[in-house]
């Protein structure tokens, strides 16, 4: 729909400018209460022009907080998910779509499903299964009557434990069960033409070196996009690490950043600081999203090349 | 000739095919129990409507769908359980199916490199195809630089640089413009003629079964209804399925009936002498149907409907006792505002079916 008419350019530039005044307002909010120091925030509240006290505030998350350590939580978090995620929903595709597999339509579907249960909805349930992870063993030897007989026989019923919660791997591993990246995959080898799988197998190219030596290079912008996408929400997740993770040399920099408000009331928050705080974690994503843009946008188009 | 076409040449093996069936499920069956010799070194053209079973056919005798009961032998060898790459064939897709990331060069030389040849070897081989197919000054383009055309002969090119006792074609031309099919075909021909390749051609069209085959295997079902030289195709078809699937416009068939003496239409004229009596199914060519001429044969009266002129000749559609019959005339011939025709039908040029099974049946009005 293309119009030429001038009120109508002028209300669409009207909605545009208020849009943008909607997502810049605060932004330009939390730079300038970044560059202000607390004592000009206890006496004027709301800053509404830049200071000069960025570098300051900023060298104080880096020595009064663990923004620093919860950074590195954050990177190894948001990198091994996009990673796992990565490899993971390359595989499921690769069989999905390449391998006569009977039930290919049920699993696919169930695999979309789990883009209807984010974490924040099955948040309990998530977090007793990390809590230990052998739990549905145990359950399902106490449905079964199982544990009974072993009761029975050795004395005791069969009682694994083994709790993740804490750990790297207890922040990344529910993270991981997200179909979208199987669909992107999926999605982009369809437009493949249909005929290189057999070709390859006339060329003498087995399922695994078909992958490796043909689909995981033309791949290549998929699996940047869909790395940068998974990284951008590891970075950002806060429930999952909120509940998952409970001493701050484990929890993430966007965990950390909340935890910077003073449990207290009545004490007015530092928030110079913890601005400061917020620009410099949102650099890493920032700058992801810079080098990566061009394969984002092209990833995401699924163009045939 | 060089290295290459001598390679090919003695590489060229028979395929002999056994009892070979193919059923997904006992309800769908789609190759009932065939069996069928290809010559070393002979270009045979599959032909056959969609969904007769002939995709099916050339890919399990390359070994990427599985058979349901058979043998198929390249050569001596039994290979139905082997895997594509030790059957010694290679295949051109239809769509070409080059792998997009690698240059021309690289598509040509993967099947050798994954088979572990030295990059020495690889490097002239692929040369000397390249050099054959033209393609010299390509080798370092993407398949996406590409033309049309100039994929198909990289597609060919990564099919003969293995030297294949077998050189399978699946529709390779079917997505060509119609200028660039003939050019192709010409090319196919001549390349075939200089490698001499034992070579399976699956297709739909005709003109290319016609062009290049040595022998046409015309499939139906899964069925072989026919399988000869294209001459001997045409000039004796063996059903009626073979006689309107090949020729453009096809056979005329029309229902007759034999009293005895003689074959007549529905409407009671006589078409032809026989001593035959039951139902049978009459074929002719359009090109053999004599318009107002003098020919061996009996006369009969038809209404003209519609007339195609299409320059080297016109082909005209008569009402016959209730069927169309189309005739194929002379460019410009004098009847353009007259209804009726009469037409005669050599008797010599005509061929007999039986109504049930439509097979042919030879020699129904002495030696033809």
């Amino acid at each position: 729909m293309i119009e030429n008419a001038r009120s109508l350019n002028i209300a669409a530039s009207v909605i545009l400018l208020a849009g943008m005044l909607y997502i810049l307002g605060p932004l330009y909010l939390t730079l300038a209460t970044a560059s202000q120091s607390y004592e000009f925030l206890l006496r004027n509240g709301l800053a509404w022009y830049p200071g000069d006290q960025f570098f300051n505030n900023a060298a104080r998350i880096f020595t009064e907080t663990r923004i620093p350590i919860q950074m590195l939580n954050s990177l190894a978090v948001a990198f091994s998910l996009a990673i796992a995620t990565c490899i993971l929903s390359f595989l499921s595709a690769y069989a999905i779509v390449y391998f006569r597999i009977r039930w290919a339509g049920v699993a696919f579907a169930l695999i979309l499903a789990t883009i209807m249960l984010p974490v924040d909805i099955r948040v309990i349930t998530t977090y007793q299964v990390a809590s230990n992870v052998f739990s549905p063993v145990n359950a399902l030897l106490d449905v079964t009557g199982l544990n009974g007989l072993i009761a029975k026989a050795f004395g005791a019923p069969v009682q694994l434990e083994l709790s993740v919660l804490n750990t790297h791997f207890g922040l990344i591993a529910p993270l991981v069960a997200h179909g979208t990246g199987t669909f992107l995959f999926r999605q982009f080898f369809l437009t493949l033409p249909k005929d290189l799988f057999k070709a390859a197998r006339m060329d003498g190219a087995g399922p695994v070196r078909f992958m490796f030596d043909i689909l995981l290079p033309l791949s290549r912008t998929s699996f940047a996009a869909l790395f940068v996408l998974t990284f951008l929400s590891g970075w950002t997740q806060y429930l999952w690490p909120l509940v998952a993770s409970s001493t701050p040399d484990m929890q993430t920099a966007v965990v950390g950043l909340a935890r910077l408000l003073p449990d207290s009331d009545g004490e007015v928050p530092d928030f110079p600081m913890i601005m400061a705080g917020a620009v410099i974690v949102s650099l890493v994503p920032l700058l992801m999203i810079a080098l990566l843009q061009r394969y984002l946008v092209q990833g995401l188009v699924l163009s045939e090349k | 000739m060089n290295a290459i076409d001598t390679a090919i040449r003695a590489a060229a093996a028979s395929i002999t095919v056994k009892d070979l069936t193919k059923a997904y499920d006992p309800q769908t069956v789609v190759i009932p129990p065939m069996d069928v010799e290809l010559k070393a070194g002979e270009f045979t053209v599959v032909l056959g409507p969609s969904g007769c079973g002939k995709s099916t056919l050339l890919q399990m005798i390359a070994g990427l769908e599985r058979v349901s009961s058979g043998k198929i032998l390249i050569g001596t060898r039994e290979v139905q359980d082997l895997e594509p790459k030790h059957r010694g064939c290679a295949m051109v897709f239809q769509n070409y199916a080059l792998y997009p990331h690698m240059t021309v060069f690289e598509n040509m030389a993967y099947s050798l490199k994954v088979s572990g040849a030295p990059k020495a070897e690889r490097a002239e081989r692929v040369a000397a195809v390249a050099r054959m197919l033209g393609l010299a000054d390509y080798l370092h383009r993407k398949p996406g630089q590409l033309s049309g055309g100039q994929r198909q002969r990289v597609a060919i090119g990564r099919a003969i640089v293995r030297e294949p006792a077998v050189l399978l074609f699946d529709e390779p031309l079917s997505n060509l413009d119609a200028q660039l099919r003939h050019d192709m075909r010409v090319e196919l021909a001549d390349l075939h003629r200089r490698i001499g390749a034992t070579t399976v051609f699956v297709t739909h069209d005709q003109v290319e079964a016609m062009t290049l085959a040595d022998r046409i295997l015309i499939l139906n079902k899964g069925r072989i209804e026919q399988f000869d030289t294209p001459k001997a195709i045409y000039h004796n078809p063996a059903s009626v399925f073979v006689a309107k699937f090949i020729g453009a416009p096809p056979m005329n068939i029309l229902a007759v009936t034999g009293d005895g003496a003689a074959l007549r239409l529905a409407d009671g004229q006589v078409v032809a002498n026989a001593p035959l009596t039951g139902a049978y199914q009459l074929g002719i060519r359009p090109e053999d149907i004599v318009v107002d001429g003098k020919a061996n044969g009996h006369v009969v009266r038809a209404a003209l409907r519609f007339r195609e002129d299409l320059g080297s000749h016109s082909v005209l559609a008569a009402d016959l006792g209730g069927s169309t019959v189309r005739i194929a005339t002379p460019f410009g011939a004098d009847i353009a505002d007259r209804l009726e025709l009469d037409l005669n039908f050599p008797t010599s040029r005509l061929h007999l079916f039986d109504a049930a099974t439509g097979r042919a049946i030879p020699g129904a009005f002495g030696a033809q």
